[in-house]
């Protein structure tokens, strides 16, 4: 059978589709699509058609294949009649089987019900010895309970009673972590019996707790202990309830108590730093002590975490002191380099607070501060640089020992000026060169600070040379009244050192200076374009150009001033009508000689030879004026009588109409002679102007010949335009006469004689006090 | 302004000082002035501008016994005019009318109306009441200052008061108030003084030396223009008596005479030693007082406050006019006895 096993699968398959066919519910359905489908193998289905079918294999079939056809189909059919057979069979004999087991199991049946009674009663007996043993021994099961109870309690109570002793214990060895717990553990009883059963118990270790706390607060403020230590006492302090803010709080003053201190120690450095050129020594000192602090902060950041307000501003006020104290050394003028030094130690200070800190943006909030500190180093850098150049003008100006203080007082203030102002550039170089990180960040405004500086240094200057010079009266006003009593004794010689200074910065030393910020402090930027460059070198050299001829003029005007007041004294104090016949050269002469010298003297010191003696007449003809001059002098000097001198008045006047007019008021350059010409003129002029608001008798106008022919010659000496002074003199000679009474001039010879007795008398003077 | 350079010139004899708008003439532009010569006969010249403004006539010429210093003309009459002078060694002043009819005449004299002969020393100037009829005079000498009353019908001039500026005290000009007629300034050595008239008291006084002219603005108060030997010309504030509001450069050397134009405000002319009038342009709003003024200070140094410069003279200028008729026009004298006129269209 097994051998047949598939193929009787097969079948069985089949026959069991034909059988389930069979007893289909709906054998219409299929016989209705039989017709439709009529096929050679719908052999199978219930709507075979036979006759159909065989029509249509002979049809389609040959003999041969009807003939296999019909073997096949003989096979078949005896194979399903032994199919059918075999089924039948098997079904009865399972029924047999079926009916064998209802008997066996009817037979078994009938014995369980005694086993089960059984079974009911030996449980019941179980049940009820079980429960008399329960009742038996419940007594002592609860005495043992209580028994255990009281022993816990007990152990608790022995706990309790330890507790002072292992506190002891553990303060010994330091392990305050087990006391604290230890504590807390029993701090439920002490809260309920503390006062009545366990009073000194509680007491103890209430005692013992202290020392605890005190302990750990010991260790919490002990810079000794390592942070986690100090972390740790902290919320060990924290579980005893102690109050933890004061701690934080007192912990907070010990910071910023050792925040003074590091401030101190600032001070300290920087006074060293005075003393010593050592910058760096002295910062690793410095850097020990921020470092301490530094940790102190980390320290506190972990112990108490919700503090970084008060450290922030603690951070904050340490560099805010160190940029006051700062503040305070560029008051006293430090250098660049100890200045630098300053900053440095501030940015590594702020650098290592910011690691710890970084919260606080301590780099932006110092750079704030820098930009306060550098501006204000530069602006007194500045002041500084003025102070130097005021003092170099005075100091050495009212020191009267040198043999040529105008001089040396020019000397020191161009020199402060110049190399003054060199230096301060190299110093703000080195805020470039600096690699700081403050610096960096504050470049370009450096460099507009440099060279804004450097406008208003120089605006600032040029008023306080005004200020000196006391020609600004309403500046002076404003200075106050002791400036005024200053100004007013402002020496002449002083205002040819401004005026000769200001030629000098406009013509040296702002080219200079400014190739030095182009070089170096060129961009910048911060400024906004429209306001251009914050120095002008083109502003500065116009004002201080105007600067100098103003106080060149200035300086022409004092000296001439003086002179003025000794020629107002000497022609309206006599009673010229009634003047004696004159015996010798009146002393104003040697006054205002005495005078053109001193100015000569101090010309000398400061200013420029002119080179080539310049013979400055009218533009058109010089000669004309020296020949209607001397000739004219000439003839003053051989005619004696009155008509005679009348006709040369009108000679005068004539030759007044065809000669060009000689330019007495030039422009005054920056030379000796340039210099004393123009105030000889302006002397001359004002001479002119006295005599002629006078009236002369002849003795008189006499006295003024001899007085003006004496001075012809040494004034020739001095000054460069000889044919004005020739001029001038005669002018003034013209001028007295016109306002003689009785214009009649000296005789040549009285002239000499009285002359030559002058000289003589003056040689014996300088032969005296030499 | 450009073409007021060359102006209308007339020529005097002698060497003169001063000139005087004739201000009582409203029908002409007319300047009197005087000469200054030692030993020569003095001429007083009445001038008078052409319609046309291209020339000078001389309207009148009369003798003047002695060399004038200080001229000026009547307010209110224009035949009157007051002189002082010098014999050389003496002083007077004097107030003169100019006789009708001297066009007839064949050498006309001057009328003598009054002298002022009270003085004992050096007289330096007449004050005229500032504006409209007035019997008022001021002289000043060296250390005195005189309040005339005068008659012309009378022809008496009687001293009403008279004050002692007090000794060292050397008197030199000085300018009535045209806005206070009661207040006159008057220079000294080294300061101007103010006096009251009603009182004849020092009121005030501005510390500034070698003050050589004193003028006040006419249309502004408080105004004050003083022209300085050495340090040119300087505005003040009377309100403000210890810093002058403005300091003008003045002339290359003294400044000599000053006049500030009867119209047009700031508009102030001086007359020098070197030889040139300048003609400035200094407003002098006083308003803010200091604090403006040092503000504004940069934009003021960059204009330049010099409007014209004339140079073409001879000699010294001592003399300076504004016309009251037409303000635009003046006249200057330097010591050649020159005149000239100028038009400064403004």
């Amino acid at each position: 059978m097994g051998v047949d096993d598939v193929p009787l699968d097969d079948k069985a398959k089949r026959m069991r589709d034909l059988l389930s066919s069979f007893y289909s519910p709906d054998p219409a359905m299929s016989s209705s699509n039989s017709s439709k489908f009529a096929s050679l193998d719908a052999i199978n289905t219930t709507s075979f058609d036979a006759d159909q079918y065989m029509n249509l294999l002979v049809q389609k079939s040959n003999l041969e294949g009807l003939l296999q056809k019909h073997v096949e189909m003989a096979a078949e059919i005896k194979n399903l009649d032994t199919d059918l057979q075999m089924l039948v069979y098997e079904n009865y004999n399972k029924f047999i089987s079926a009916t064998d087991t209802i008997k066996r199991m009817n037979n078994n049946i009938v014995g369980m019900e005694a086993n089960m009674e059984q079974l009911l009663e030996k449980i019941m007996s179980v049940q009820s010895r079980s429960d008399g043993v329960n009742t038996s021994l419940f007594e002592k099961r609860e005495h043992i309970e209580k028994l255990h109870r009281t022993r816990n309690l007990l152990r608790k109570v022995q706990f309790i009673y330890d507790l002072p002793a292992r506190l002891g214990k553990c303060i010994k060895s330091e392990a305050y972590a087990d006391a604290v717990r230890f504590y807390t553990g029993a701090m439920p009883i002490f809260k309920a019996y503390g006062d009545s059963s366990f009073q000194d118990c509680k007491r103890a270790s209430e005692e013992a707790m202290g020392t605890v706390i005190k302990n750990l607060q010991g260790k919490l403020f002990s810079d000794a202990e390592s942070i986690q230590a100090r972390a740790e006492a902290a919320v060990l302090l924290k579980q005893l309830d102690f109050p933890v803010d004061s701690l934080k709080a007192k912990l907070f003053e010990k910071l910023e108590q050792s925040l003074e201190d590091l401030q101190l120690k600032t001070e300290e450095i920087t006074n060293v730093l005075e003393d010593s050129s050592d910058p760096i020594n002295l910062a690793t000192t410095n850097d020990a002590s921020i470092r301490e602090f530094v940790e102190a902060i980390r320290a506190y950041r972990v112990i108490f975490p919700d503090s970084e307000k008060q450290l922030i501003k603690l951070s904050q006020d340490l560099i805010a002191k160190h940029f006051e104290i700062t503040e305070q050394y560029i008051k006293e003028q430090i250098s660049v380099a100890k200045f630098l030094g300053v900053l440095r130690i501030i940015w590594r200070d702020v650098l290592l607070m910011d690691e710890v800190l970084n919260e606080a943006f301590l780099p932006d909030y110092s750079l704030g501060a820098a930009q306060v500190v550098v501006k204000q180093y530069v602006a007194n850098t500045f002041s500084h640089l003025l102070r130097d150049i005021s003092d170099a003008l005075t100091v050495n100006i009212h020191m009267k020992v040198e043999e040529l203080p105008l001089q040396i007082a020019l000397e020191t203030s161009k020199n402060a000026v110049l190399k003054g102002s060199m230096d301060v550039l190299v110093d703000f170089r080195h805020f470039l060169d600096d690699n700081l990180g403050f610096l960096l960040k504050l470049r370009d405004s450096i460099v507009d600070w440099v060279q804004e500086g450097f406008q208003d240094f120089f605006m600032a200057l040029d008023k306080q040379f005004l200020l000196l010079s006391g020609r600004n009266k309403s500046v002076s006003q404003e200075q106050g009244l002791t400036e005024g009593m200053m100004v007013d004794k402002v020496l002449a010689g002083l205002v040819l050192v401004l005026a000769q200074l200001s030629v000098f910065i406009e013509q040296t030393a702002i080219p200079k200076i400014t190739e030095e910020i182009a070089t170096s402090f060129s961009g910048g930027g911060v400024r906004s374009f429209e306001n251009g460059p914050a120095f002008v070198p083109g502003e500065i050299c116009r004002i201080f150009r105007s600067a100098g001829e103003k106080f060149l003029h200035h300086y022409i005007t004092m000296r001439t001033q003086r002179v003025s007041v000794l020629l107002k004294k000497r022609f309206k104090a006599p009673n010229w009508v009634k003047h004696k016949e004159p015996r010798e050269v009146h002393m104003f002469v040697d006054l205002f000689l005495q005078e053109l010298e001193a100015i000569g003297a101090e010309v000398k010191q400061l200013l420029p030879e002119g080179g080539l003696r310049k013979h400055r007449r009218s533009e058109s003809n010089g000669s004309t004026t020296s020949s209607r001059s001397n000739p004219l002098r000439d003839d003053r000097m051989t005619r004696t009588n009155t008509q005679r001198a009348r006709s040369q008045l009108l000679e005068t006047h004539l030759a007044k109409l065809f000669k060009q007019k000689v330019e007495i008021f030039t422009k005054t350059e920056f030379t000796q002679e340039s210099v004393v010409t123009t105030i000889v003129k302006l002397c001359l002029k004002s001479l002119q102007e006295f005599v002629r608001l006078q009236t002369f008798n002849r003795s008189g106008f006499q006295q003024n010949q001899l007085d003006i022919q004496f001075l012809r010659s040494p004034l020739k000496e001095t000054v460069e335009d000889e044919a004005a002074i020739d001029f001038l003199l005669d002018e003034v000679i013209v001028g007295t006469s016109e306002r003689c009474l009785d214009p009649i001039p000296l005789e040549p010879p009285i002239l000499d004689k009285l002359i030559q007795a002058k000289l003589a008398k003056k040689r014996e003077q300088n032969a005296i006090t030499s | 302004m450009q073409g007021a350079s060359s102006g209308v010139g007339y020529g005097l004899k002698y060497q003169a000082r001063c000139i005087s708008d004739v201000k009582a003439d409203t029908d002409h532009t007319s300047f009197i002035t005087g000469t200054l010569s030692l030993r020569e006969e003095n001429e007083v010249h009445l001038i008078r501008l052409s319609s046309g403004g291209t020339e000078l006539i001389c309207e009148g010429l009369f003798s003047h016994p002695n060399e004038i210093w200080d001229l000026s003309s009547c307010p209110f009459d224009q035949r009157i005019f007051s002189t002082v002078f010098s014999t050389g060694e003496s002083y007077g002043a004097a107030v003169w009318q100019i006789p009708e009819l001297y066009g007839q005449l064949n050498s006309p004299q001057l009328e003598k109306i009054a002298s002022l002969d009270a003085h004992s020393g050096k007289i330096n100037c007449i004050l005229w009441w500032p504006s409209g009829r007035n019997d008022k005079l001021i002289s000043i000498d060296e250390e005195n200052l005189f309040l005339w009353s005068l008659d012309c019908s009378k022809k008496a001039a009687q001293v009403q008061s008279k004050e002692s500026a007090g000794m060292l005290h050397y008197l030199s000009g000085g300018a009535w108030d045209p806005h206070d007629v009661n207040a006159v300034a008057a220079t000294c050595e080294s300061s101007v003084q103010f006096w009251d008239l009603r009182t004849m008291n020092k009121t005030n006084s501005i510390d500034c030396t070698h003050v050589r002219n004193v003028d006040y603005d006419t249309k502004k108060k408080h105004i004050l223009v003083t022209a300085e030997d050495e340090s040119g010309i300087h505005v003040w504030d009377l309100r403000m008596p210890k810093v002058p509001i403005k300091e003008l450069p003045g002339h290359a050397h003294w400044t000599w005479a000053i006049s500030c134009n009867p119209e047009y405000d700031g508009l102030i002319l001086s007359g020098g030693t070197d030889s040139t009038v300048n003609l400035w342009l200094a407003s002098t709003s006083t308003g803010d007082g200091m604090t403006s003024e040092s503000l504004v200070e940069s934009p003021t140094q960059l204009v330049d406050p010099l409007l014209n410069s004339y140079s073409d003279y001879e000699d010294s200028v001592y003399g300076l006019a504004w016309s009251s008729r037409e303000p635009w026009i003046f006249a200057s004298l330097s010591y050649d006895g020159r005149v000239r006129h100028f038009k400064h269209l403004s």
